[in-house]
């Protein structure tokens, strides 16, 4: 995993399960890896792993027990708040961009619904 | 905790290279110390380990005045060049009773290294290998690295800060020298800053990157290109 040296990491991790949470890559239930395991996996500091599970589970992202591994929540609720969140997220800083630039908006969003497409049949064709 | 207070060094008439050095190593974290060629990094990380007497200063271990609870890993290789790795290992086994033979081979397989090897035949990136193993090998809860990625291909030293995110850090807490801020700067938990003989700021890395959206290297632009 590539990092933002100015953003934290915890930050950066957690948003890389919310990625694959909202796209449905880790269904509810799942079990995921241990805490020394991730860090390994991602390259990152123990610590940092430990603070990522930790504020997961404050988020409801996940659901750990005594003696079990963490598990990815089975609330939908959970999930569509993730989704509608990354949106959000995404929107809000497309929107800056955009207006940066003085694009009046029925221009923006045809040409949003122009490359949507496009890339949807980029998508289909390769 | 690893607390190191005022330490004082002076060589010779020159000026006094370390003017009251104080910082702490927390426990079970990664502590980067940063300052510019010849501020005196390696003088402070020699004279924790009592290799160079220092003119003043004091260095307390969890609440004892002892280093039997460090490790050091210096930036050459200190083991004979005519040993092999197998050699530096049975060496290591014999004369320090908190040696992990178990950790050793673990490490040996994961770099890659063999007990036939002859250090002096080894690459320097092989060699800062062995160095990192032997230091790691020691079942201790303080450890010193010196410059552990310093003149190494970027390969290898990946290969190294792979060390930094695997479960031999549990239990340890580690005090770095290192100018290759860009490999690590992720692996980090403090930054300690060292100029003019002093400590002028101590940092948590994630709160940087938090609070001031900052890398370490920004901050370290900051303080030192004043």
């Amino acid at each position: 995993m590539e990092f933002d040296q100015r953003s934290p990491v915890y930050l950066q991790v957690i948003r890389w399960f919310k990625e694959r949470i909202a796209t449905g890559e880790f269904v509810g239930g799942q079990e995921i890896p241990s805490r020394r395991a991730l860090a390994a996996e991602l390259g990152i500091n123990p610590n940092t792993a430990q603070k990522v599970y930790k504020e997961m589970e404050e988020q409801q992202l996940i659901t750990t027990e005594r003696n079990v591994p963490s598990r990815i929540t089975t609330d939908p609720q959970v999930v569509e708040r993730v989704r509608s969140e990354l949106l959000s997220e995404a929107v809000a800083e497309f929107v800056t961009a955009v207006q940066a630039i003085q694009v009046p908006l029925d221009e923006v969003m045809s040409t949003v619904q122009n490359v949507y497409h496009t890339n949807e049949r980029g998508e289909l064709d390769a | 905790m690893l607390e190191v207070h005022g330490l004082h060094k002076k060589y010779g008439r020159k000026r006094p290279v370390l003017q009251g050095v104080s910082f702490t190593v927390p426990p079970n974290q990664l502590t980067c110390l940063i300052g510019l060629n010849g501020e005196g990094k390696s003088t402070i990380l020699k004279s924790i380990m009592g290799l160079i007497p220092l003119d003043a200063g004091t260095i307390v271990v969890d609440g004892e005045m002892s280093r039997e609870r460090i490790a050091f890993v210096p930036d050459l290789s200190t083991m004979p060049g005519y040993m092999t790795v197998g050699d530096a290992i049975l060496y290591m086994e014999d004369f320090y009773p908190d040696w992990n033979q178990k950790t050793a081979e673990e490490l040996m397989a994961f770099f890659k290294l063999l007990s036939t090897d002859k250090i002096s035949d080894l690459s320097k990136g092989n060699k800062a290998k062995v160095n990192l193993l032997l230091g790691f090998s020691l079942d201790r809860p303080y450890l010193l690295l010196d410059e552990p990625l310093a003149g190494i291909d970027l390969f290898t030293k990946e290969q190294i800060a792979w060390i930094f995110s695997s479960h031999y850090m549990e239990g340890r807490g580690i005090l770095m020298t290192t100018h290759e801020i860009a490999e690590v700067e992720h692996l980090i938990d403090r930054v300690v800053f060292l100029q003019d003989g002093k400590i002028i700021h101590e940092d948590d890395a994630e709160e940087m990157r938090e609070l001031y959206g900052k890398s370490v290297q920004d901050r370290m632009r900051e303080v030192f290109q004043r």
